[in-house]
């Protein structure tokens, strides 16, 4: 198997597994517990919040609370803004933000909400003028993300955070979940009031996720009960995974693979631009400016899910637009919004690569291509259109 | 996507990729909800069979084997059959056992030769120069034995014309022809809707 799905999930790294193993035997006391298996317990549960804290750049371990996975840290952080700012009923978001902004937003909408979908060009970037005048008076929340699943975009986070802080009083909340471990994040420089990540996106297990609540910032709790995590987020700590999720952030802290996954990236990109004429990239060329391990590549006026098809044959697992967009058969609202053609929307592959990929499976995955994309550019019905290529 | 089931098979061994040879008749099909994209072109021998059908087509596993198993079961087949193939897109999804979210695929594959059925169907029609006007190209009926029907047992539907002499239950695209005609000699009480 050649796994370039890297952005859908992550394998549990072995260290990960390591770590979590003995909470998944002998040690399985509840962190509230008071006698010594809690006791450790709760230090094992403390000792996993001071890793993210630091993979974060976090000021203190207390900003960072437990949730069961980014989608849930996404919409505590949204409605508990809201919620805690009744009087205003104005949100700014991006059109490019995952399903887990972007369907709250259009609940909220629905809700008397007013929302405020700030674009981006051709290339998947935010024009920060126009978030600029986008904020108003009422602007309770403003939630931007910091890295495109489907393109690898990276939004400047930094400058974002000044521009929100110049004009008003919204909170600044960002879905970090594709970013996490992927490039350094110091929050603690930044203006960011509330950033969420995912567990399984950074070799640690699905199921966790956490959500950084800037010291200050009050949010009131959904999920209310036996007063855990501060009296924020109610439920057993879930120790294996919280330690898994913990192992995972040390990990991706002290790695220093970072450039070793980008130039896989490079290699894969390069080598599919160079050989196909009828692909083409999506989101900008400036690699600065993107994820340094995802590749959004159009194959102009053949079908993604054929590609997909073909390349899952041949053991490689990809994914066309996101991984949330395969059961139904409609283009992605991230491609759609940088206005690219259905002749290129619909042909579009996702490649990202992760920690455990080789040099020798992207060469394989270069080696595999050709023939599937001849195949299918002989099956097109653009004949005409191709041959102008 | 493994297994030697049919969808796979027909998905990664595709057959009659490519273009009809000339006089050939093409229909084209498209989504704006999926993107996806098929022309099935046909020809016809003079018996009025099909003796050619090819596909090209730009969309997902399910399309593209419902047209590689349509074009290889419509050869030799009538121009009838074919028709009544692609009105029945349940039973292809079923075949290849997918659910209903897929059956906008397969009904794809299938509008792109009912519609190349069609063209066939209005080509003919226009060539013909037979003694009588032909009407329906798929049961071959001609338009003095339908107006016969009408007359004698008073049919004033089109379901009731089919039923009486075949015309109209093939593709499908002399229907709005024998309307003309029920409506020309539709007794004074009779609404054009009464006769659909």
């Amino acid at each position: 198997m050649i796994y370039l799905d890297n952005n859908a999930t992550t394998a549990v790294a072995p260290e990960v597994l390591e770590a979590m193993k003995p909470y998944l035997s002998n040690l399985f006391g509840n962190p509230s517990s008071s006698h010594a298996l809690g006791r450790q317990m709760n230090r094992a549960v403390e000792d996993a919040r001071q890793e993210v804290a630091a993979l974060l750049g976090a000021s203190e371990p207390g900003e960072i609370v437990f949730t069961s996975c980014g989608s849930e840290s996404d919409n505590w952080a949204i409605r508990g803004v809201l919620a805690s700012q009744p009087n205003k009923k104005h949100i700014v978001t991006t059109q490019v933000e995952h399903e887990a902004v972007r369907n709250v937003c259009r609940l909220l909408e629905k809700e008397d909400y007013e929302v405020t979908w700030v674009s981006v060009d051709q290339n998947g970037e935010l024009d920060l003028d126009e978030l600029r005048a986008a904020l108003r008076h009422d602007t309770a929340l403003v939630s931007i993300m910091l890295a495109n699943n489907e393109t690898g975009v990276l939004f400047p986070m930094d400058q974002i955070g000044r521009v929100i802080r110049e004009r008003s009083e919204a909170v600044f909340h960002v879905d970090g979940v594709q970013a996490v471990g992927k490039i350094p994040i110091d929050l603690k420089t930044t203006n960011v009031d509330l950033f969420a990540l995912s567990g399984h996106k950074l070799h640690a297990p699905q199921g966790v996720g956490a959500l950084y609540v800037r010291k200050g910032i009050e949010l009131p709790s959904y999920i209310v009960g036996g007063g855990q995590e501060q009296g924020r987020r109610a439920g057993t700590s879930a120790v294996p995974n919280l330690v898994g999720l913990g192992a995972a952030s040390k990990l991706a802290r002290l790695n220093n693979d970072h450039s070793r996954i980008e130039r896989l990236r490079d290699h894969l990109e390069a080598g599919i631009l160079e050989a196909f004429p009828n692909a083409h990239l999506n989101g900008t060329a400036d690699r600065s400016k993107r994820l340094p391990n995802t590749s959004s590549i159009s194959f102009e006026y053949i079908d993604g899910q054929s590609i997909l098809a073909h390349l899952d044959h041949e053991g490689i697992f990809v994914s066309t637009g996101s991984a949330c967009h395969s059961t139904t058969h409609e283009s992605s609202p991230t491609l759609r919004a940088m206005n690219v053609p259905y002749s290129l929307a619909q042909g579009s592959i996702r490649f990202s690569v992760g920690r455990y990929n080789t040099e020798e499976e992207i060469e394989t995955t270069l080696t595999v291509l050709p023939e599937i994309i001849a195949k299918l550019v002989e099956m097109s019905p653009y004949q005409k259109e191709l041959q102008s290529f | 996507m493994r297994g030697s089931d049919k969808l796979s098979d027909h998905f990664f061994q595709p057959r009659n990729v490519g273009d009809a040879n000339e006089p050939s008749f093409t229909g084209r099909a498209g989504s704006f909800v999926c993107g996806a994209a098929a022309r099935l072109s046909i020809q016809i021998d003079e018996s009025h069979n099909i003796s050619e059908a090819k596909f090209r087509a730009a969309g997902c596993e399910v399309l593209i084997s419902s047209l590689s198993i349509l074009t290889e079961r419509i050869q030799a087949r009538s121009t009838a059959d074919a028709a009544a193939i692609a009105q029945t897109p349940e039973a292809l999804l079923g075949e290849l056992h997918r659910n209903s979210n897929d059956s906008h695929c397969v009904q794809l594959a299938c509008d792109a030769l009912l519609t190349a059925i069609r063209k066939y169907s209005d080509a003919a029609r226009d060539e013909w120069n037979g003694d009588e006007a032909l009407i329906c190209t798929c049961f071959f009926v001609s338009e003095q034995t339908i107006e016969r029907e009408i007359k004698q047992r008073g049919l004033t539907t089109v379901r009731e014309v089919t039923a009486a002499c075949n015309a109209g239950g093939g593709c499908g695209s002399c229907q709005p022809l024998i309307v003309e005609m029920l409506e020309a000699l539709k007794g004074p009480d009779l609404e054009l809707s009464d006769m659909l």
